[in-house]
């Protein structure tokens, strides 16, 4: 029998008994509906996460912090030559020192109203440098960079210099001068806790706020030169890497801790943390379509319920297509066909009504993602609405549509198969 | 003249529960090309099941079927099913057409199954409904046509692959006696017309009457062969 007769009969056969076949059809549409809905929501979800973090992390830049979690965080700190042997290294652009500071109180002189401000981090850092390991940070509102470093500027982060909480005072503006009082240990000259130095501020930064390890908001920077001056030493507590291609980060990070004594250094690589969320999305996306497929194998049973009913009823005419010369491959044929109009028909629809599920579950969701208080750290306007977009790959839709038919097919196979051995005498005699 | 079907030392039984029941106990005979064969006997002696085995519709547990030469014991389930699509034509006591499907459709049916074009396949079941009389009635199902316009579609559909041999198995079983007796009228005609070979299995002295040769079995043996009078032979 040609496989277009054995399609038209199977879909004849189907039309005769509508409403079987459609409730048949919608246990498929449910199951791929679920299955593409939450595939698509979850992937869309997952791009969105990388997506943000990417955009929060800067990828080429690695941070070493002394110590290991493994060992404890010990105070080591890093020497000048450190740093050398890191910028060494190939593929690295560029590492420059942070010395912190702890935490300072500000005095604007030239204001009459002589409010002072904390910052809870205050750093010293070559200024050339930094701006480069972090351009996009690195923004200023008010003033500039100063070309060279000189020795009594300032720079000052964005919250720093906005403290209450609606952003709507300012502390300083450029070339005003700035009384920084700073806590000094016993052991540094003048040997008394607290002194006071004065800075020009060369420069206020740009609200940036980030959902990354460090935020500049919170930060105001001092040149390292000074600092060392002030408190006796040449050591520095952090080293930023600004790598040429982020894709060999964890090459470069490799070889960088390898430099140290082992378990004396600590390198966060954002690339290696992404990949690590992103991983873990990806086997939250599969646990979400496994639970998702347990639906497609309820309706694979009810095609099966459903078939073997069929055969019952149909066991006459099993038995008249074998007595005029139909194979049992045939009548196999026909029923798995019905199958697998079943699967197609139903897996189509199950694609379609899947996008539109998962448009709706994302705008419900966007609904309830959204931060809800104004002033969290991580704020910044481009990042304030958290925005789903399902996103559906052609792969996902062809595999959903395969398993679909599959699901039909291995359910409708033993039905088919009892119709296909029917002993055609015993079937002809059936009532 | 052409020996198209053998029947030597069939036997075959049933299990009926713990019962083992005999159907046929040993039979023999030969079926000539042209010839319109009934075999005869009340009910439970074994005929349909002949009929059945002689149709590679099942298998006998001892002896041996030729069709047209071809051993159907030997023969596998899809050789089997190839001989019952091109050799054979079935004729069924309850018609046994497709209820979903029209007169013209079910007539189709063995020449779709045989994989002709549709073209084809509709041209040759228009003709052979013209045959039997019933153009006018090609688009109505089965439940819309009479017992004996049912029967004519079946004979018709049989006829269709142009068989060796047409078996029927109580063709007027479920019909009045008028249109029983159109229906092995029908037959005749085409046996004489055409030289169709039929084997009508039948209870019904009258009917068997109207055939060549009567074969009576009985108790699943053969009890006499009757040539019949009046029908000269070539």
């Amino acid at each position: 029998m040609k496989s277009t007769k054995i399609l038209a009969s199977a879909w004849d056969s189907m039309a005769q008994r509508k409403l079987r076949t459609s409730l048949t059809t919608l246990s498929v549409v449910i199951g791929i509906t679920a299955i593409i809905g939450l595939a698509s929501l979850g992937e869309g979800f997952r791009l969105e996460i990388r997506d943000r973090m990417q955009s929060g992390f800067e990828l080429d830049n690695l941070t070493v912090i002394p110590g290991s979690l493994f060992a404890g965080l010990a105070r080591d700190r890093f020497t000048d030559e450190d740093i050398q042997r890191i910028s060494n290294i190939l593929g690295v652009k560029l590492a420059t020192q942070v010395m912190q500071v702890g935490n300072v109180t500000l005095y604007n002189v030239n204001k009459s109203a002589n409010e002072p401000v904390r910052a809870f981090v205050a750093t010293a850092v070559n200024f050339t440098d930094f701006a480069k390991v972090f351009p996009d940070r690195f923004v200023f509102e008010d003033g500039e960079l100063p070309e060279r470093d000189r020795n009594d500027t300032m720079i000052i982060g964005y919250r720093v210099n906005h403290p209450t909480e609606n952003e709507t005072t300012t502390f300083a503006f450029a070339n005003d001068t700035i009384a920084v009082t700073l806590e000094l240990p016993q052991s540094v000259p003048p040997y008394h806790r607290q002194e006071n130095y004065t800075f020009t501020v060369a420069g206020t930064l740009q609200k940036r706020g980030t959902p990354g390890i460090t935020n500049f908001d919170y930060w105001i920077f001092i040149p390292l030169q000074r600092a060392r001056e002030i408190y006796y030493t040449e050591e520095s507590d952090l080293i930023f890497i600004k790598v040429h291609n982020p894709e060999e980060s964890e090459k470069i990070a490799k070889q960088a801790e390898e430099l140290f004594p082992p378990f004396k250094v600590t390198i966060l690589v954002p690339l290696t943390f992404i990949n690590q969320v992103d991983r873990i999305l990806s086997i939250v996306q599969i646990f979400l379509m496994a639970i998702a497929s347990i639906s497609l194998l309820v309706a694979g049973i009810g095609i099966m319920n459903i078939m073997t009913v069929s055969v019952m009823e149909r066991t006459r005419e099993i038995g008249i297509l074998k007595a005029i010369g139909a194979k049992s491959r045939t009548v196999l044929a026909m029923f798995l066909t019905e199958a697998m109009l079943i699967g197609i028909v139903g897996g189509l629809i199950g694609v379609f009504l899947g996008y539109g599920l998962s448009y709706g579950l994302a705008y419900i969701l966007s609904g309830f993602v959204q931060p809800q208080h104004q002033d969290t750290i991580f704020q910044t306007p481009e990042t304030q609405r958290m925005a789903i977009n399902p996103a559906f790959s052609a792969g996902w839709t062809v595999i959903a549509l395969v398993f679909a038919i599959i699901v039909c097919i291995i359910f409708a196979l033993y039905p088919a198969r009892k119709a296909a051995k029917l002993n055609p005498v015993e079937a002809l005699r059936y009532e | 003249m052409t020996r198209i079907l053998e029947v030597r030392e069939v036997k075959k039984s049933y299990r009926m529960g713990k019962v083992i029941v005999p159907a046929l106990r040993g039979v023999s005979f030969d079926v000539d090309e042209g010839e319109l064969l009934t075999i005869f006997g009340p009910s439970g002696s074994g005929k349909s099941t002949l009929l059945h085995l002689m149709g590679g519709l099942d298998r006998p547990d001892e002896g041996e079927i030729l069709v047209d030469g071809s051993n159907l014991l030997k023969l596998s389930d899809d050789k089997l099913a190839k001989i019952r699509l091109v050799k054979i034509g079935f004729v069924f006591q309850f018609f046994n057409l497709l209820p979903r499907l029209t007169a013209l459709r079910n007539m189709e049916l063995p020449l779709a199954i045989a994989g002709l074009p549709e073209k084809e396949t509709l041209e040759r079941a228009k003709e052979m409904l013209k045959l039997v009389g019933l153009e006018a009635r090609m688009n109505h199902k089965p439940s819309e046509l009479s017992g004996g316009e049912q029967q004519r579609v079946a004979i018709a559909r049989a006829l269709i692959n142009n068989p060796r041999i047409v078996l029927a198995d109580e063709p007027t079983g479920n019909l009045d006696t008028k249109t029983g007796w159109e229906i092995v009228q029908l037959m005749k005609k085409l046996n004489e017309d055409k030289g169709q070979t039929f084997v009508v299995v039948t209870h019904d002295p009258h009917i068997a009457e109207a055939a060549d040769r009567i074969i009576h079995i009985k108790d699943g043996l053969i009890a006499g062969i009757k040539e019949a009078p009046g029908r000269s032979k070539q």
